[in-house]
């Protein structure tokens, strides 16, 4: 009677939770996690509101400052064409983070699609495309994607408009080269994904409630949709928020080399470019983008570990 | 364990063709030719060195002629340095390449295993978050900016080390760090998770409670097996550490292959585009083989059938 009692107490204690408010509820108590969250949020308002948080527009600038050191008029200084600095970083911001967005969702799409197809399908099909993911694993990532950002820039721009290339390079110049950075990014990353997705897939679909729905004569597509898919949902997100440190880094790895964005459109790589050459006597030039390349990293790393040790209490480190 | 590493071999041929034919296709798939030029040459002038370099032959015949040199280990000419054969170039920046990614790598590895056998090993303690959190900044600054800032702080103020170019050990160590960071924060997180993993298996208690000393319990018994999932992702570092020495090649003046790599796509340079791409994907192909190898090392319980 006793034992029944404090049962009853215990469940009247306790409310039920959804996994997801119970992760939600472990990331809030992760306080690397929520400095991390906080970053994030104030970086996505520095990139929405960039217009008129940054002080000046990224293409403004008076020649006669070039080089001009941090003053009270412009507070992180002016580059090699007297634009300022600061207000550079800020639209830089819409750069790196919609690299890490698009480029997330696009290797996402890919991603989870062929590795869902690839493991429901099983078989041969399945061998098959799970050989081409391993040929392709070789290909190391920043080579092929020097080389489709090169293919891209310079085959699609000399078509013309009319056509379906050509709408696509001048959507690529409109976006200041952002297009074409989605798309290599997006070609270049959904094989780890796959891989993932595709070893999940086979695990789910031995289940015994795929079983029980095969059993009352439900179709496969609806099984895929409705029973498989949402079972690999969540540690795919949960993968893919881990990659998108390596999305930002790859955008400004691009605009490093000049093969990212198209000047005078502003990105942090390509800002570090242009400063380390003039480091001696303008170390600001370096040091300003540096240091928001390296917190937004430092932020989505912590928030990305938070996430994922949220979702997977087992896990430690 | 043979027929294993016979099948693993075999299975680079796959690799090298695939990678080779979508190079091949996609650099001769952008227009314009190596000998494009701001002052455009005669026709005549142009069809005499296409001949001189086969690029008039069908595409398939360029594509077989070479994939013929390269088995026979013949590179070919490049196209934009007109004086010197593939080899040639590979032979003189190919060294400079591997000694600064070998040096990185060996910091890399000894220094984040280091790192996170001392965090794991006191877990939770101050040196514990500290070299935790070391390891995050480490993970969150990229090259392309921690080797400026190296660069500005230890060679143009404090004087200690060169501050570009190649030639003496004190040159490799700037760029050797900036390279090899990224990759030892990344072995010290793994190295620590997978320690405090295998610690509370049932093993490590049977080796404490037969009298095992600790110290052996903590090297040969959870070391070698905590070494396994680093291991797993030594073999993908080492190749990315390779061609992340584009950026610190191109930042500290060194006179590597990386730093030719991008050039050398601007310039149509087909020849040498093919070597360099092929020779960092056999460098991947062949650090996922000794992967797979050292698994078997490491932990007896894997057997290759």
């Amino acid at each position: 009677m006793l034992l029944l009692n404090m049962v009853k107490q215990g469940t009247k204690e306790r409310k039920p939770r959804s996994l997801g408010k119970d992760a939600l509820r472990r990331l809030s108590r992760n306080s690397a996690a929520v400095v991390g969250g906080v970053i994030v949020l104030a970086l996505l308002i520095l990139a929405v509101g960039a217009n008129w948080i940054a002080p000046y527009h990224y293409t403004e600038g008076r020649i006669i400052d070039n080089y001009l050191h941090p003053n009270a008029e412009h507070l992180m200084g002016c580059d090699f064409m007297g634009r300022d600095l600061m207000s550079r970083l800020i639209y830089g911001t819409r750069v790196s983070l919609s690299a890490a967005l698009v480029g997330a969702f696009t290797s996402f799409f890919i991603g989870v699609t062929y590795g869902l197809i690839s493991g429901f399908a099983g078989g041969k099909v399945d061998n098959v495309m799970m050989r081409f993911v391993d040929i392709m694993w070789g290909f190391p990532t920043l080579i092929l994607i020097i080389l489709l950002m090169v293919y891209f820039k310079s085959t699609f721009s000399t078509v013309d408009p009319g056509t379906f290339k050509g709408a696509l390079s001048a959507l690529d110049s409109r976006m200041g080269g952002m297009f074409f950075i989605f798309v290599g990014i997006g070609i270049t990353s959904w094989l780890g994904m796959a891989r993932l997705v595709r070893g999940m897939t086979l695990s789910v679909r031995e289940k015994e409630y795929i079983e029980a729905t095969r059993a009352i004569g439900t179709p496969r597509s609806r099984i895929l949709f409705r029973h498989v898919f949402p079972n690999v949902l969540g540690p795919a997100i949960v993968s893919q928020a881990l990659m998108i440190p390596s999305f930002i880094l790859y955008e400004a790895f691009l605009s490093f080399i000049g093969l990212g964005v198209n000047p005078p459109m502003p990105s942090w790589g390509m800002m570090l470019n242009e400063g380390y050459v003039a480091m001696r006597s303008h170390p600001h030039l370096v040091l300003f983008p540096a240091i928001a390349i390296s917190v937004t990293l430092f932020a989505f790393n912590f928030l990305g570990d938070g996430v994922r040790d949220a979702f997977d209490p087992k896990q430690v480190g | 364990m043979i027929t294993f590493l016979i099948r693993r071999l075999l299975w680079v041929i796959p690799v090298i063709l695939v990678v080779s034919m979508l190079t091949f296709l996609l650099m001769h798939g952008i227009p314009g030719g190596p000998f494009d030029a701001e002052k455009a040459l005669p026709q005549v002038i142009i069809d005499n060195l296409n001949a001189k370099y086969h690029l008039d032959d069908p595409l398939w015949k360029q594509y077989l002629d070479y994939m013929w040199g390269f088995v026979r280990f013949d590179l070919g000419p490049s196209i934009a340095y007109r004086s010197r054969s593939v080899n040639e170039i590979l032979s003189d920046q190919w060294p400079v390449t591997a000694l600064l990614g070998s040096v990185s790598f060996a910091i890399a590895f000894i220094g984040g295993v280091l790192l996170g056998t001392i965090s794991a090993f006191r877990q939770n303690s101050i040196v514990d978050h500290a070299s935790m959190f070391i390891s995050m900044l480490g993970l969150s600054i990229p090259n392309m900016a921690l080797g400026p800032l190296l660069m500005w702080i230890f060679a143009l103020n404090l004087k200690w080390l060169p501050a570009a170019t190649w030639g003496t050990p004190a040159h490799i160590v700037l760029p050797a760090i900036t390279l090899g960071t990224a990759f030892m924060a990344s072995f010290a997180r793994i190295t620590r998770a997978s320690i405090l993993q295998v610690i509370r298996e049932d093993y490590i208690q049977t080796a404490r409670a037969k009298g095992v000393r600790e110290s052996i319990v903590l090297i040969k018994h959870c070391l070698r097996n905590a070494l396994i999932p680093v291991v797993t992702i030594a073999g993908p570092s080492f190749a990315a550490i390779m061609t992340g020495s584009m950026i610190v090649e191109r930042i500290f003046a060194i006179p590597g292959i990386g730093k030719y790599y991008v050039t050398s796509v601007g310039n149509r340079d087909y020849p040498v585009v093919m070597a360099m791409t092929l020779i960092f994907a056999l460098a991947v192909v062949i650090m996922n083989l000794l992967v797979d190898v050292s698994y078997g090392i490491l932990d007896p319980r894997i057997r290759y059938n």
